[in-house]
Formats: structure tokens, sequence, C-alpha cells
């Protein structure tokens, strides 16, 4: 299947030679030297430039449109779960595609960029490219200047009268023109715009170049008292049409708004649904399935409550591989195979170190041994900090005596007590008719780092 | 949690007003209560919620975090309605909610306890007198809750008396969050349970105070973004 012709968001220009070399499976310099070439016979090319950067959007107005949906309501962020990123994911690759064969032509683009996620592509396009097209236009500006000198020797009369006001012309239009692009790209990127004054600026500055530019084409012919009455009259004229057309202008931007929040709203609306519909449903008709089996119902009940507060209420900045999120998953475990509810508190969080995680999994023993004898409700409470973490396990059985298990059972001497004293912590067993509780506690380590 | 009247609990009955969006809950609860307790009134919105507590005055008001109507602030928003009422309706916020900014706004909104909804009836009933007696009621997540905001150390802090829990107040909250009762924490700390009930009622008063930024600040954090 042929890629969607979209146009590169790393182009030198506009991306169109980029776009097209995808499309089409050529190779990026094969399409670019093609161009240049038809541009150099009678200015076709420039023309076929020109239309497709209209006409061809850009690779990341795609990309964009179906994930901008984080920021507008708590519950509609990216999920941690892979599968939830499905359509998303699906709908990656193809705008990344570009990538691959236009990497060989750019050395720079060897090394990896920010970690921006699916913004990166336009922001490198806005970031490290722009030089290469200052030196471009700067390359093509040398080129006119040359062309026109040349034609000057060949005994044309070019009159430098003439060319100036063309030249300042073209370069508005295209300064204007990029600005339409850029200005696209930025909206969908961030509303707040942190380069609107830059890109007014431009807009600002190939508009003047216009004007003057035309200005002194016209004032060639005509007098400057004529001009300026003209120009005023001109002025009017505009602003009388500029005060006729605001409020439909004002409307139309209003309209555009309101339908891309729309479809911000659909696609998150769409997310959730893709979620509800992978979990929430799916659970709902096991429950039916087994209606039966209490325990079955309870269980299946726990799991899927335990995953949809994952998804809607996991702390963003709590990345997976802390102790927090390691004690939650282990006690999701074994809620899942004793039916036996597991409440986790869990206070501050650490990174996982060896230590860590040896408390971690002495805890999980802990609370399979209150899931199998005690049953009922297991409390867990971690607190964790920098110096350490204390992790506390309490059920409310009947209780037993530590002393009098037997030797040969290694579960809770092995697994609990040589386990955390191996990883220079400690573990404390009390037991009572109301229950027991197991004390875990497990210093960090100084020469351990502590980022994570 | 038998039938049995209990001598020493002044409210022998209890009215209450249930006010969650989902009837079946609703009804769940109902048959879940404790037979000393009587609902008198149901409301699924804001308004409705208002205007039922304005109207049965009950001395309980058990308290659905999120709730439809009004301008959106939910159980929050029923207990600045209902502000006026005083110390004869005392609210119990209960929530499937894990989010802390919700927890802290109800709380701070003037709740004077939490509990979730997987509470059993006996929890709930117990709660509902707890909470008619004027004590405070958390659970085992709230006191985490509390012990994340304030921090785990006791004299660390720099800020004035509401700022931070005193020592006392921070191994309530441990135990607390450990999953014991009342009870088993004054047993454990060599106390009477109505210590206990004062330790527990300061730190909600402090919870609701507290003017310490961080609280807020803690709270915006741990929502999603």
């Amino acid at each position: 299947m042929k890629p969607p012709l979209l146009r590169s968001p790393d182009g030198l220009v506009a991306g169109v030679c980029g776009g097209l070399a995808v499309h089409l499976g050529v190779r990026l310099r094969v399409v670019r030297v093609l161009m240049v070439l038809l541009a150099l016979a009678g200015g076709a090319g420039v023309f076929l430039y020109a239309w497709l950067w209209i006409f061809v959007p850009m690779a990341s107005d795609r990309l964009v449109a179906p994930l901008r949906f984080a920021p507008p309501a708590p519950t509609l962020r990216p999920p941690p779960a892979p599968a939830l990123f499905l359509p998303a994911a699906a709908a990656l690759p193809s705008p990344a595609a570009p990538h691959p064969p236009s990497a060989p032509s750019e050395p720079g683009n060897a090394a990896p960029p920010v970690a921006g996620a699916f913004v990166r592509p336009a922001r490198r396009a806005g970031g490290r490219l722009r030089p290469g097209r200052k030196e471009l236009l700067l390359g093509v500006g040398l080129l006119l200047l040359a062309g026109v000198f040349i034609a000057q020797e060949l005994g044309f009369a070019v009159s430098l009268r003439q060319v100036l006001p063309v030249a300042a012309a073209g370069v508005g239009a295209v300064l204007a023109w990029s600005q339409l692009d850029d200005a696209r790209r930025e909206g969908l990127r961030n509303k707040a715009g942190a380069d609107r004054a830059a890109g007014l600026a431009r807009l600002l500055l190939g508009l003047v170049l216009v004007m003057v530019g035309v200005l002194v084409m016209v004032s060639g012919a005509i007098s400057w008292d004529l001009t300026w009455a003209t120009l005023l009259a001109t002025g009017a004229v505009l602003a009388g049409v500029a005060l006729v057309l605001a409020p439909w202008a004002l409307r139309f931007w209003k309209d555009f708004e309101d339908e891309r929040a729309g479809r911000v709203r659909e696609a998150a609306r769409a997310e959730i649904a893709a979620h509800l519909h992978d979990s929430v449903l799916q659970t709902l008709a096991l429950i039916q399935n087994r209606a039966g089996s209490e325990q079955d119902v309870v269980r299946l009940a726990r799991a899927q409550e335990r995953e949809l507060r994952h998804w809607l209420y996991a702390d963003p900045a709590g990345h997976s591989g802390n102790l927090t999120e390691r004690l939650r998953a282990l006690a999701g475990e074994v809620e899942d195979s004793y039916g036996h509810p597991v409440e986790v508190v869990a206070v501050g969080d650490a990174p996982l170190t060896a230590g860590q995680e040896a408390l971690a999994q002495a805890a999980r023993e802990a609370i399979v041994n209150a899931a199998k004898h005690a049953g009922g409700t297991v409390s867990v409470y971690l607190e964790a900090g920098p110096s350490g973490s204390e992790a506390f396990i309490r059920d409310r059985g009947p209780g037993f005596d530590p002393l009098a298990v037997p030797a040969d059972r290694l579960g809770i001497r092995e697994s609990i007590t040589t386990r955390m004293q191996r990883h220079g912590g400690a573990a404390t067993i009390r037991s009572g008719p109301d229950g027991t509780e197991v004390h875990l506690k497990m210093p960090e380590q100084e020469n351990r780092s502590h980022d994570g | 949690m038998t039938d049995e009247p209990v001598p020493n609990n002044p409210p022998s009955t209890v009215s209450v007003v249930v006010v969650d969006d989902h009837a079946i809950f609703r009804s769940g609860l109902r048959s879940d209560l404790d037979s000393r307790i009587r609902v008198v009134g149901e409301a699924a919105t804001v308004e409705e919620a208002v205007a039922v507590v304005r109207a049965r005055r009950p001395d309980v008001v058990l308290l659905d975090v999120h709730l439809p109507g009004g301008r959106g602030g939910g159980g929050a928003e029923v207990i600045a309605g209902c502000g006026d009422l005083g110390a004869s309706t005392r609210f119990l916020a209960l929530s499937v909610s894990d989010s802390a900014e919700d927890v802290v706004a109800v709380i701070r909104a003037g709740a004077r306890g939490y509990v979730t909804k997987t509470i059993s009836g006996a929890g709930i009933s117990d709660a509902v007198f707890r909470i008619a007696s004027g004590d405070a009621v958390f659970s085992p997540r709230l006191a985490g809750f509390v012990l994340d905001a304030f921090g785990t150390a006791a004299v660390a802090s720099t800020g004035t008396e509401l700022d931070r829990l005193s020592a006392r107040e921070l191994e309530v909250m441990r135990l607390i969050a450990r999953g014991y009762s009342y009870k088993e924490v004054a047993k454990e700390l060599f106390i009477s349970v109505k210590t206990v009930e004062t330790h527990v009622s300061a730190v909600l008063r402090k919870l609701q105070l507290s003017s310490r930024h961080e609280l807020t600040r803690w709270a915006a954090e741990r929502r999603l973004l």
C-alpha cells in the first residue's frame, strides 16, 4: 500500500519533496533534483511546488488531529496500559514513515532528539532546520541576482528599478506564506503559542515588503501625489470591507475552534469507549457468565476495579519501577489468585533497588500467607522515602504462634525473615487473637544512588 | 453490630439522608444500614440534596463525592450549600474515588469523615454512629492521604500549629493507615478510645483549616495532569 501523500515535516522549504519521495517510493534526492530541473525548465517546477505546497496537507496536521486529546479532562491522561493505545499507535507509523528515507541525507538526524512524544517531528523541523531554510533563501536570492547580472551582461535592459520592487514583493509573499504554514502547525501544537509574536512580526514584515514593492512599482507610472491619494482611498475601502467582514470572519474562526474542540472531544470519547469496551464490558460479560459463583464475581469485580483505578487515578509521575507500583502489582496478583481483597495504602515512594525489591517480595509472601490462612481483607500499609521503607501487612485471622511454626515450613522463615535480613532489613511478626501483623523494614543503603 | 441498644451511645437512633446519583447504590446502602439508622430522605443531584437536607435536617448525610448538577462541585458543593445548618447536620463522604484532590476537597468543605464505597454494612453503620456523636471517621486510605500530605516526619515542619501533626497524631494516623480500628489503636498506644477520637478529630480539624499551601499543591499534584 502506498503511503498517503503528505508533506514531510523535515523538509527544507515545505516538505513537498520529502512527501513526494515517500509517496512514490523514490529517493528523496532524486525528487529534489527532478524538482530543480523542472524549476529551471521555464519555472514549471516552481509552480508545481507551490501548487503541492498549498494543497497537500502536512504530515503533522494528520498526526496531530487524533492525538491531541490529552489536556482537557483529568481522566483523559494517556493511560499506561499498552493495549489502549492501539488506535493511536496504528496511526503513528504512517506519518512517522518519512524519517527513515530522509534520514541518510541529513547526518544530524542520527542523534535522537528530545523525548517530545508525538510532536517531535514538527518541533525538530521548527528548531533545527530553519537555519538550512535561511541558507536556501539566501541561495535563491543570490541565484536571482546572478541571473539579473547575466541578463544585463547579455544585453537585456533590466533596470534595478524594476527588479527590486518585484523581488521585495516576492520575498514578502514567501514570508507571509511560510508564516501560514507555521501558524497552522503552531496553532495545532500549542494554543498558548509562544512563537506568536515572532510569527506576527514575520507576517507584518512580509506585508510591508509586498506593499512597498507594489507601491514602488506603481509609483514608477503615476506621480507621488496621486499615489498618496490612492493609498488613502484604498485604505479607507479596505477598512470598510474589514469592518463589514470582521463579524463574519470572527464567526468563521469560532466555528473552526468549536469544530476542532468537538473533534478533540470525539477522539477522547473514542479513546474512553475503546478502553471501556476492552476492560469493563468484558468483565461485565464474564460476571454474567459466572453469576453462580460469588467468589468469582468478587474476584472479577476487584480485578476490574483495580485496573480501572490504575487507568483513572494512577500518579502520572509515578513511573513503573518504583516500590509503590511494584507492591500494588504484587498485591493485585495475590488478590486475583486468592480472591481476598487486599487494601494497599501507600505513603511516599522509593526507587526499586535490590533491597526494596526484596521488601516487596517479602511483603508479597506475607500477603499470600494472610490471604491463605486468615482470609478476609488484608491491609497493607507502605511508607517509603529516601531513607528506606517500611511495610505492614495485617490480617484479621485467628492468628498463630510464629515460634510454633515447624522448622520445615519455609514460607515465613525463608521468604520473609531471611530474605529481609539478607538485604540488611528486618522482619517482625506479631500474632494474636485479633489477627497477625507482619512488619517489614528495609533501610536504603547509603552507597546506593537515589535517582530513579 | 447487633440490634441491642447501646446505652452509652447518646443518639439511639440516627436520621440519615443518602445522597448518591446511583439508585442501585442508594437502595443497597439503605438495606445495609443498621436498624437504628433511619433513612429520612434520598437525593441524586446537588440541588435535590441541598433541598432534602434543608427540609429533613438529618443527623448525618451520607454524601457521594461525585454528584451531577449544581455548578459541578459535587459533594463539596452540597456541604457548602448547607453550611448554615451548623453542627446539627454532619456529613460523611462516601466515594469510589481514589483521587486525593476529591477527598481533600470534600473534607476541607466540612465533611467529618471519608470512607470508600466498598465498606461493609456494619462498617458504614459504625461510621454513621461515630459521625453522629461528633467524631471523625478516617478510613485507612484517608489516613494515608493525610500522612502523604502532611509528611511522615512530625518535627521537621516549620509552619504553624495547624500545619503539622503532633507525634501522637502521627502515630494514630499510621495505625489507622495500617488497618487498625479505633479500639485497636487505643490498645496499641495504651490510651482510651476517647483519646484516639480526640486525636483523629484534631487531625481532621488541621486537614480542614490548615492554610498550608503544600496541602493544596500536594492534592493538585496528585490530580492527573
